[in-house]
């Protein structure tokens, strides 16, 4: 998915935006930011700064500058929770812990390798069990008891899950197993951090209310979820443009932008 | 036309074919061996005329015949190297001089007996502990790895000629030091893939022409006009490094590169050989005690310091520290190729020795491919922002 976030000096947000990526980054991030211009009824020229971030962080032609999806989403999460020592991130292909001190970014871990412990992962399953991702969460809290998923290896898992669907266990126990597999291996990966309150969950499987649950039981903490857990990153970004374009005013130096156009740019030509 | 290329514009030419000087040394009438690691003896080859050629992988090259005779689950870099045996790229060799460096570089080196069948073969038998009884099997295993190449190649290793060599090895180590000095101001005067190229260069040449090509490089590099620019300064810890693919994408990221701890680097070279009655006893104590390999277990006064974690760190990893104020080093890269287990057991404890002095440090695991450091790169570039 592709975000945008417009902020204005006293960090209102003027418009959230989150329009699909495909495979064709350069032309899409024209057009949500298009979109997202239109929703601020603001001509890009006023744009002072432009942040990008995330794996197509560099398919931003219009960016002003690129900075790490780590450091932007702790900075969102800080400006959302300023009480955050951790920070979870589990999105579509990969899953990532923040460790945050004072809205700074000290530490992280992250997983992006493989599908296990991402949203990937429940893609492929919800697939498998022939349900909506949407459903997972509501279905997986009428489970009466969990399945335990041993396999790493998403396809494995699938392998596995089929086999309890032969045996007939009822489908909310299987998806609640899931959801426990997510937390626990995320858990895992992040225990290095050292696990402190506050924990805040964000990316596209903290709206699965299933896993935040499970992610709840595996830490025996409170689990933050904000009201838009796929925003944080492009939040953090808008913020951390604000602060480079106020710190070079404060030092009387104009930070170098780009001219604002937005043309069709694609790779495939 | 042959150009004779000088300093850096030389090294990179090695560096781009190794194995090229060797042959045309092999050509000429010289014996080449191949040695695994940075523990065979090469004084020993030195002494003898003979030509130490480090045995090396490529990145850049898929392993497509070794999985025939060793497991997919174990040190791509080994795997690598063998497969590069087992298409040729090795057959000038006259011998290799393998060692038990891990438990997948001991199995590879028979491995590599079986099927290559090299003229002259040693296996030095390294110990995994320094204590003294380890060390005299060390010294006892140099004996023999020097009386089996006195009977390949018909000739004596005198002491004078030992000696001569053990001051020309140590003349390189020295020159490394030289040239490593030159990463201390900010910005280094020499990048960290620079630096890599002249360490795969040097282990491919005889050491007398390494002295005189470091020489070069060091008065070149001391010259130069186009300088560096200051960014955060990093050291790379763990495992083997030999390609600048990973180093390239770790300063193209925006850091410089000013000091290693690597075996393609500051571990092979910065021990000297002490002087000693017996030159054997500085051999074995150089090669076992003081090359620092997690291949070799290591614990504080031994067996005295189990209750207390922190002194035991930092008699391991101490020189880590002083690599990190006189190199003046913002951050920490440790790095492991993936399935190694010696570097992987050391991790945690070097996380917490840099943790308890204060210096920031991620770990990233790779694949031993050039294609597959892309992923790595968004995670150095969060640890440089981190560093701010």
């Amino acid at each position: 998915m592709t975000k945008v976030v417009i902020i204005d000096a006293a960090e209102c947000i003027r418009a959230r935006v989150i329009g699909p990526t495909g495979a064709e980054h350069r032309r899409l991030a024209n057009r949500v930011m298009e979109e997202a211009l239109n929703r601020a009824n603001l001509h890009f020229e006023e744009i002072a700064y432009v942040v990008a971030t995330g794996y197509g962080r560099i398919n931003v032609p219009f960016a002003d500058r690129q900075i790490t999806e780590l450091t932007c989403h702790a900075r969102g999460v800080y400006q959302l929770f300023p009480t955050v020592s951790i920070a979870i991130d589990i999105g579509g292909q990969d899953a990532k812990g923040l460790k945050i001190k004072k809205g700074k970014l000290v530490d992280f871990v992250m997983n992006d390798r493989c599908a296990a412990g991402t949203g990937r992962f429940l893609e492929v399953l919800a697939n498998t069990l022939g349900l909506k991702l949407d459903d997972l969460g509501g279905i997986s809290l009428q489970a009466t008891s969990k399945i335990k998923i041993s396999s790493i290896c998403t396809v494995f898992a699938q392998q596995e899950v089929m086999a309890y669907l032969a045996k007939g266990t009822p489908l909310p126990d299987i998806v609640a197993g899931l959801h426990d597999a997510i937390a626990s291996r995320v858990v895992k990966m992040i225990t290095r951090l050292k696990i402190e309150p506050d924990v805040v969950f964000t990316g596209g499987v903290a709206k699965n209310i299933g896993v935040v649950q499970a992610l709840k039981q595996n830490l025996g903490l409170e689990v933050f979820v904000p009201a838009e857990p796929l925003l944080t990153g492009a939040v953090g970004a808008a913020l951390l443009g604000k602060e480079l374009v106020l710190k070079a005013r404060e030092r009387g130096e104009v930070i170098a932008a780009k001219e604002r156009r937005l043309e069709e740019v694609t790779f495939f030509r | 036309m042959v150009v004779n290329r000088k300093g850096i514009e030389r090294i990179k030419e090695i560096y781009q074919d190794r194995a090229s000087r060797a042959q045309e040394l092999k050509a000429g009438g010289k014996q080449v061996m191949g040695y695994l690691c940075i523990y065979p003896v090469l004084e020993m080859l030195t002494a003898l005329d003979i030509v130490p050629f480090r045995i090396l992988g490529q990145m850049s090259e898929p392993i497509t015949k070794a999985d025939a005779c060793l497991p997919t689950i174990v040190c791509p870099f080994i795997r690598s190297t063998l497969d590069l045996g087992l298409k040729g790229k090795y057959d000038f060799m006259d011998g290799v001089v393998m060692a038990h460096v891990c438990d997948v570089g001991e199995k590879t080196s028979h491995i590599w007996r079986t099927y290559l069948n090299p003229p002259y073969y040693y296996f030095l038998d390294v110990p995994h502990t320094t204590h003294l009884a380890a060390q005299e099997q060390m010294k006892e295993q140099i004996k023999t790895l020097r009386q089996t190449l006195e009977d390949f190649t018909g000739k004596k290793i005198t002491a004078a000629k030992l000696k001569q060599a053990i001051d020309l090895h140590n003349q390189q180590r020295a020159l490394v030091r030289e040239l490593y000095d030159l990463r201390k101001p900010d910005p280094p005067l020499i990048s960290g893939a620079e630096t890599l190229q002249t360490m795969v260069a040097l282990m491919s040449i005889p050491v007398a022409e390494g002295n005189d090509l470091l020489k070069q490089v060091i008065s070149e590099v001391k010259q130069r006009k186009n300088k560096l620019s200051k960014k955060p300064r990093l050291l790379i810890w763990g495992s083997i490094i030999d390609n600048v693919a990973l180093v390239e994408m770790i300063e193209s990221a925006g850091a410089n590169v000013v000091m290693d701890d690597i075996c393609v680097g500051s571990r092979a070279f910065f021990p000297a050989v002490a002087q000693t009655d017996d030159p054997l006893d500085g051999l074995a104590y150089r090669y076992l005690v003081e090359l620092k390999c997690p291949r070799t277990f290591r614990e504080a006064t031994y067996g005295e310091t189990k209750k207390d974690y922190i002194q035991d760190l930092e008699s391991r990893f101490g020189y880590i520290k002083e690599y990190i104020r006189d190199w003046n080093v913002n951050g920490v890269i440790l790095q492991a190729v993936r399935y190694c287990d010696i570097h992987g057991y050391e991790v945690p404890a070097v996380r917490d020795y840099l943790d308890h002095i204060g210096t920031p440090h991620i770990y990233l695991e790779h694949d031993y491919s050039e294609a597959a450091l892309a992923p790595l790169r968004t995670r150095v570039q969060a640890f440089l922002e981190l560093l701010g």
